[in-house]
């Protein structure tokens, strides 16, 4: 196992160095730099030819972008992932400083997807070719394949047009008064607003692991030993969760290690619907404005994750599963 | 397999037949078919359902079929350029030739400009943004232009089958490819194709997409295809490396190279066909969500420039005036949704009817 370990973190290493260095050259390779991009900066207007070439020694857009990349890696392994060149940050802070807002939306989607989904897989199983089940898996499925973005379009309109009953996007009603606020009055207001972005954020993935559930648990209920539990009369709810649903948490399990990047990265468009400042629109702004090492930082960010979540499925699926060994 | 029946020596079925026979029992799948194929009637037959220029007219003498010009610009008649029509076909039809006559579509809409009043006698001009809301003559309203919505989304109709199509079709030919190799070679082949796959799922894709499109100067709507596609084979390549891997263990594969077939021809002749089946389920996905990839970037502002109507564009018009032009929003939104859905259906169908395990259980 340790050795394994070693060795998919080593070709972990690699893999990253690949991925960092072929970004980093694509990302050069846009056209437009921080500096001559007007949208990003009101500097480029007033910029002299003599200071713009100083700036652009400043933050080393004059050398050629394999130069910069490895300026990039020589200060990322000393744990220092640059500075943003529109925004007068750290890449560090400016991430610290969005990670909340995405992980509020995050972290309380995937609360509320296992919340729900084990339940109402457990519940489709049991009701199994009734009609109300059939209903209910076809409108998870329905809601499955109706897009996020389409989504959070239709619940403002509804919810904020029509009924008026919640805002349209922000994170708090205003900025400068929120300081003011008490606790509760910030926590109700945060609350009122996380609720559209929280809605779409969730029904995708609680109709998928519903369904996940159910099919999973549909291929344990015709093992035997759910037959002999049921001969020698044990109650059916008891087989239910206590005998079928136990064996059905090996593939649940290796889910939670595939959503981790998921949990970080947020979504680009929800969040630009919304004007959620999170992750997903830190994301898009910087590669819009070519911040590079913001962008860097943030695809190194989601590549380890995605590494790390990768092999957390591998380990995961040993631990809970003592057939698979890795030698 | 052939089961002994009242109808004794009947050629036992193929496997492709038999899955078609599994796949019709399945009525949610057949309806998602059926839509599918409503849609490329749809967007084959856009120009005749809504358009400004007649399917088929009579002029000086000649037949023309104008409405070709929405096909292609360079397909319209040249003679109603020269005789300065200037897209006002049925006031110019009537002016310059008294005996013309035409054949129109079934809405005198225009999905690329806005229509003006009496182009058509008796119909009212587009109104303009907010006042355009949904009325008979403009089914689904109009946009901020006054471009109307029905028209945009009938012409639309092209993009999003064509980007589900194209970037698939260009997916699956990377992803069979690679995973093929990956499977049947092995060795140092697979270890550094798998490294490979491994490499694009790890880079965000958004990354790569608005980068290949920053890079490229005019993007037009087959760059956009062809950045969905190069973006979208992972899935695909895994699964074929997985196939080919178990397949290439059987005996009959043994049996082909005992024979002295070469490698490419078992690849791609004897066991791509043998995994056909479970690959076709990824890739049908895979469509639904490049026609969804290709509305996200639409809607973000990266979608093909005008004059291409993407069901997108109109829901990030939409989204900009959410306050109080709901119908820019409702309707592509619908499209987009049972379209996905659809596909959706399509691809839990073949699976169902292809996988041996499920279809037992029917």
């Amino acid at each position: 196992m340790l050795s394994y370990l070693i060795r998919r973190i080593l070709i972990g290493l690699l893999t990253l160095l690949f991925i960092t260095f072929f970004v980093y050259g694509l990302i050069r390779n846009m056209p437009g730099t921080p500096l001559t991009l007007e949208e990003s900066t009101n500097l480029a207007r007033e910029l002299t030819e003599e200071d713009a070439n100083r700036l652009a020694k400043h933050y080393g857009l004059d050398k050629p972008w394999y130069e910069g990349y490895s300026v990039w890696l020589s200060r990322v392994v000393q744990f220092d992932l640059g500075r943003s060149i529109p925004k007068p940050y750290t890449v560090t802070e400016l991430i610290s400083e969005r990670l909340p807002a995405t992980l509020l939306l995050s972290g309380s989607s995937l609360f509320l997807t296992y919340l729900l989904s084990i339940p109402l897989g457990l519940f489709s199983t049991a009701t199994k070719d009734s009609y109300f089940e059939r209903g209910l898996g076809l409108f998870l499925y329905m809601l499955y394949s109706l897009p996020a973005f389409v989504a959070a379009l239709y619940l403002q309109i509804l919810f904020h047009q029509k009924l008026g009953w919640l805002p349209l996007a922000n994170m708090v009603t205003d900025i400068s008064e929120f300081k003011n606020l008490t606790l509760l009055e910030k926590t109700w207001d945060v609350t009122l607003h996380s609720i559209l972005p929280v809605f779409c954020f969730t029904y995708g993935s609680l109709a998928y692991y519903t369904r996940f559930v159910k099919s999973n648990m549909i291929e344990v209920e015709q093992q035997d030993y759910i037959r002999t539990a049921k001969a020698k009369g044990v109650h059916p709810f008891k087989i239910l969760v206590v005998h079928a649903f136990r064996n059905t948490l090996v593939p649940l399990v290796t889910l939670v290690g595939l959503t981790l990047p998921a949990l970080l990265s947020g979504a680009v468009i929800l969040e630009q619907i919304f004007a959620w400042p999170g992750m997903g629109s830190l994301f898009f702004e910087s590669i819009d404005q070519r911040d590079y090492d913001t962008t860097m930082g943030l695809v190194l960010m989601f590549s380890v994750m995605t590494l790390l979540g990768q092999l957390l499925a591998d380990v995961l699926y040993a631990v809970v599963d003592p057939r698979i060994t890795y030698d | 397999m052939a089961k002994s029946s009242g109808h004794e020596a009947k050629p036992s079925q193929g496997f492709w037949a038999e899955s078609w026979r599994y796949y019709r029992r399945n009525y949610r799948a057949m309806a998602a078919l059926a839509f599918v194929f409503a849609l490329s009637l749809i967007a084959l037959s856009a120009p005749m359902i809504v358009g400004t220029k007649p399917i088929v007219c009579k002029y000086k003498g000649n037949l023309y079929y104008p409405m070709m010009g929405y096909y292609n610009n360079r397909w319209e008649p040249s003679i109603f350029h020269q005789d300065r029509f200037r897209k006002r076909y049925p006031e110019n039809l009537k002016k310059n030739d008294p005996d013309s006559w035409a054949i129109w579509p079934l809405v005198f809409q225009d999905p690329n400009r806005r229509v003006h009043e009496d182009e058509w006698p008796g119909q009212p001009g587009n109104e303009l943004a907010e006042k355009g809301i949904p009325n008979k003559y403009n089914l689904m309203g109009t946009d901020i232009d006054g471009y109307d919505v029905f028209a945009r989304l009938v012409h639309g109709t092209k993009t999003a089958l064509l980007v589900g199509f194209v970037s698939m079709g260009i997916a699956s030919v990377i992803g069979i490819t690679v995973g093929a190799a990956a499977g049947f070679l092995g060795g140092w082949v697979d270890v550094l194709l798998s490294r490979l796959i491994e490499f694009v799922i790890c880079i965000p894709s958004l990354v790569l997409i608005l980068a290949l499109l920053a890079i490229i100067d005019q993007v037009t709507i087959w760059h956009l295809m062809a950045v969905i596609g190069a973006t979208g084979w992972t899935g695909i390549a895994r699964l074929t490396r997985a196939e080919f891997l178990k397949i290439k263990q059987l005996e009959y594969v043994t049996a082909a190279k005992a024979l002295g077939a070469g490698s490419t021809r078992i690849m791609f002749v004897h066991i791509l066909r043998n995994s056909m089946a479970p690959i076709l389920v990824p890739i049908t996905f895979g469509i639904a969500s490049a026609i969804l990839t290709e509305s996200a970037l639409s809607f973000l502002g990266f979608g093909a420039p005008p004059p291409n109507p993407s069901w997108g564009t109109l829901l990030s018009q939409g989204r900009s005036n959410i306050q109080d032009m709901w119908w820019l929003i409702v309707y592509p939104g619908l499209a987009i949704f049972f379209t996905v859905l659809a596909y959706n259906l399509i691809g839990e169908g073949i699976q169902e009817a292809t996988d041996p395990r499920t279809r037992e259980a029917k």
